[in-house]
């Protein structure tokens, strides 16, 4: 074991000081950071920048007193003014780019509940959408006018809604069902993020377990110490590095995620027993993807060559993507079941799974759990097998029939 | 005669069905350079790598001095393999101080070490450039000083030579003496006759997984090395032939090589020489170890050596 944490000091210290994961290390987060509030920032700017003018007809005196409160509580990017002119005469008006809107709210057009409304070719599309908010306070008016009651005004905007209620403890539910879902997915989340960064940099190990063979020092490390001692001594450095990736990553985002959704008690949430299990899973996980790429690494020496079957091992980490829309759509349906208890899937699926679920199905844990920690074990002892033969075979790839053979060996 | 660091017995190993060690037993003593010879595929390399626990012999024992039957003290032992490289993209001094916390060697006396070797080979003021930036040469001055930076007590060099412009084969030559001097037990394997031939206190040759010729350097020429003996002249190769102790005669143009008996006395050999034999120029000397590798390795010195076994 002390030799195996020299390699893995080795491991870590040499990729720490290497500038390309430096870069994606803080880069990571700095795009995300640019993904999450770009978009919101570029939208918001734009319609800073050039606020629409509405020009309202109003012969029916009706907008001061009973439109333009709306208007100004839907915080719309709108300059609005009421003018007496004609479509034709606000027309002439208008200025070259110009973006603006004739709004026609006469009489008839109250009748018939058909307003018509004039743009230009600089008017957002989303005009269209936000002049929609119009419709309530103008149908509320209709209704008022024909006389009727505010129950009965009530009844005929409200509508009919359908909303879903769980048997047990209801009232509860209903109130914090928002909030229980976050508060399942925030712990969730994290450890998928640990799972995804020590994967991330567990496909690193298959990098230098192959570069070491490329550049023959192998066999001078090996003659300190053992093959199992080296491979262990990798697949801590590179845990060491993910999660050092985590830290950083955390360390940079954190205050953003902190002051973006400052209403919610996101530390609070985090720090929950259930978090302990989800890391548990996602270090099993990391194990599992490991042990296979630290034996694959040692299998191939020229990238450029490798076959379909380590493409479609190194490939393995990816397969519960195929699996996220039916866990979205049913946690517990058959194919959630079922990737519980394949290994390669099970740590992203367990995850997924109960950061969705209320109550968590323990029985299906404990065997997922089973068969990843059984599964971690055997992988262990076929990469050890594969990883002492491969990592001084110099010179080709091993193929299938070499590593069947060092396994049988 | 200097104390045994290692014993290799009995060695035997084969891959699939052919076995590519037979029987194969060495000493390495400490202040001695013990050369193990032989052509490629001899299975030097083998021998080696199963010395360091590399691979593992399906027959034999490999005994370490002052150590338990089957531990190979690996931080007393300093390896160059033949396949050799390092990591490009690392500093210098990083790689020799990993190499030197492998082995368990203190960092500091390691650095200080590692600052004096890189001195010694002409690499001063280059133990923060990266391998990557190296010449080959360098490369390798590199790798031998990650071998000794430890101060090992047997040190296994594999083709060490191997690359390397006269310069630094000299460099490395002198230092492996000195290393020797100071007491390491030095096993070298390597295809430069006429440098194993200046270095080497002892050596054993191996062909096809045999060994063919053990001893010390003097046990050795006395035992295989005898004369030869190079006429310039015109003069047939039969008439040559049948002078007494030849062996056997290679001839070039006007240039006759005579292989002698090693059982010859050579002042009473010059004395009968025939006298019709043309002679613008003549040279006796002793055969050097570069030919008696050439016989061994084409199966000259084995097929002699039968004939007079079944004579």
């Amino acid at each position: 074991m002390r030799n195996s944490l020299k390699v893995a000091r080795w491991e870590f210290k040499r990729n720490v000081k290497n500038k390309s994961f430096v870069i994606s290390l803080l880069l990571t987060p700095v795009l995300f950071i640019l993904f999450a509030t770009l978009p919101t920032l570029l939208s918001g700017s734009g319609s800073d920048d050039d606020p629409v003018n509405v020009s309202v007809s109003d012969p029916s005196g009706i907008w001061a007193e009973q439109i333009e409160p709306f208007v100004t509580s839907a915080d719309l990017n709108w300059e609005t003014s009421v003018v007496n002119a004609s479509p034709d005469e606000w027309e002439a008006g208008l200025e070259e780019d110009e973006s603006a809107v004739y709004l026609a709210l006469d009489e008839a057009a109250l009748r018939n509940g058909q307003v018509t409304y004039y743009t230009t070719d600089e008017t957002p599309d989303s005009f269209a959408g936000e002049v929609q908010l119009l419709a309530a306070p103008l149908q509320q008016m209709n209704l008022q006018n024909a006389g009727l009651s505010d129950e009965q005004m009530a009844a005929v905007t409200n509508g009919v809604q359908f909303n879903a209620e769980e048997l047990s403890d209801s009232e509860q539910a209903t109130a914090d069902s928002g909030l229980n879902e976050l508060a399942r997915i925030i712990p969730g989340a994290f450890a998928g993020l640990i799972l995804f960064s020590i994967v991330m940099t567990g496909m690193m190990i298959f990098q230098s377990a192959s570069q070491e063979k490329k550049e023959k020092v192998s066999e001078i490390v090996l003659s300190s110490l053992t093959p199992s001692d080296l491979m262990q001594g990798k697949i801590i450095g590179y845990f060491w590095l993910g999660m050092l990736q985590v830290g950083v990553w955390l360390l940079i985002a954190f205050p953003f995620v902190i002051w973006r959704f400052n209403d919610l008690p996101i530390m609070e949430y985090l720090f929950v027993p259930e978090l302990a299990l989800l890391i548990v899973i996602a270090l099993i996980g990391y194990l599992l993807f490991a042990a296979l790429f630290v034996g694959l690494g040692a299998t191939i020496e020229d990238m450029s060559s490798t076959s379909n079957f380590q493409g479609l091992v190194m490939m393995l980490p990816f397969s519960p993507v195929i699996l996220i829309g039916p866990i979205l759509s049913d946690p517990n349906g058959i194919a959630a079941q079922v990737g519980s208890y394949i290994p390669f899937t099970s740590p992203a699926v367990l995850i997924m799974r109960l950061s969705l679920l209320e109550e968590w199905p323990w029985v299906e844990i404990a065997i997922g759990i089973s068969i990843l920690i059984l599964s971690v074990w055997l992988f262990m002892k076929l990469a050890g097998k594969i990883f002492e033969v491969g990592i001084l075979l110099y010179g080709k790839n091993a193929s299938m029939g070499d590593m069947m053979k060092w396994i049988r060996s | 005669m200097s104390e045994i660091a290692l014993t290799v017995q009995s060695l035997q190993k084969s891959f699939k069905d052919q076995q590519v060690l037979h029987d194969v037993s060495f000493n390495v003593r400490k202040g001695e350079i013990t050369a193990l010879l032989g052509p490629n595929g001899a299975g030097k390399s083998t021998t080696i790598r199963s010395i360091m626990g590399i691979l593992y012999p399906d027959h034999g024992t490999i005994k370490f001095h002052g150590e338990k039957e089957g531990q190979i003290p690996k931080h007393k032992i300093g390896y160059l393999p033949e396949e050799r490289g390092l990591y490009k993209n690392v500093k210098i001094m990083d790689i020799l101080l990993y190499f030197a916390e492998l082995k368990d060697y203190p960092l500091k006396r390691a650095k200080e070490r590692a600052l004096s070797y890189l001195k010694k080979f002409g690499l001063e003021g280059k133990d923060k450039v990266s391998i990557e930036e190296l010449s080959k040469g360098m490369g390798q001055k590199v790798q031998f000083i990650a071998s000794i930076i430890h101060e090992p007590e047997l040190l296994i060099l594999d083709e060490p030579f191997s690359g390397l412009d006269p310069v630094s084969q000299e460099v490395f030559k002198e230092e492996i003496r000195e290393l020797a001097r100071n007491g390491t037990a030095i096993l070298l394997s390597a295809h430069q006759m006429n440098l194993v031939e200046e270095m080497a206190d002892r050596l054993i040759m191996i062909h096809k997984g045999r060994e063919v010729i053990s001893g010390t350097m003097d046990e050795v020429k006395r035992q295989y090395a005898s004369f030869k003996c190079t006429i310039h002249g015109q003069n047939e190769e039969k008439k040559l032939q049948a002078i007494p102790f030849v062996n056997r005669v290679e001839q070039h143009d006007n240039v006759s090589v005579l292989f002698l008996d090693q059982n010859l006395k050579a002042a009473d050999w010059i004395r009968k020489l025939p006298a019709d034999i043309h002679i613008e120029e003549f040279r006796l000397d002793r055969v050097s170890l570069h030919e008696i590798f050439i016989d061994v390795a084409s199966d000259r010195t084995l097929a002699a050596e039968e004939e007079e076994k079944y004579a």
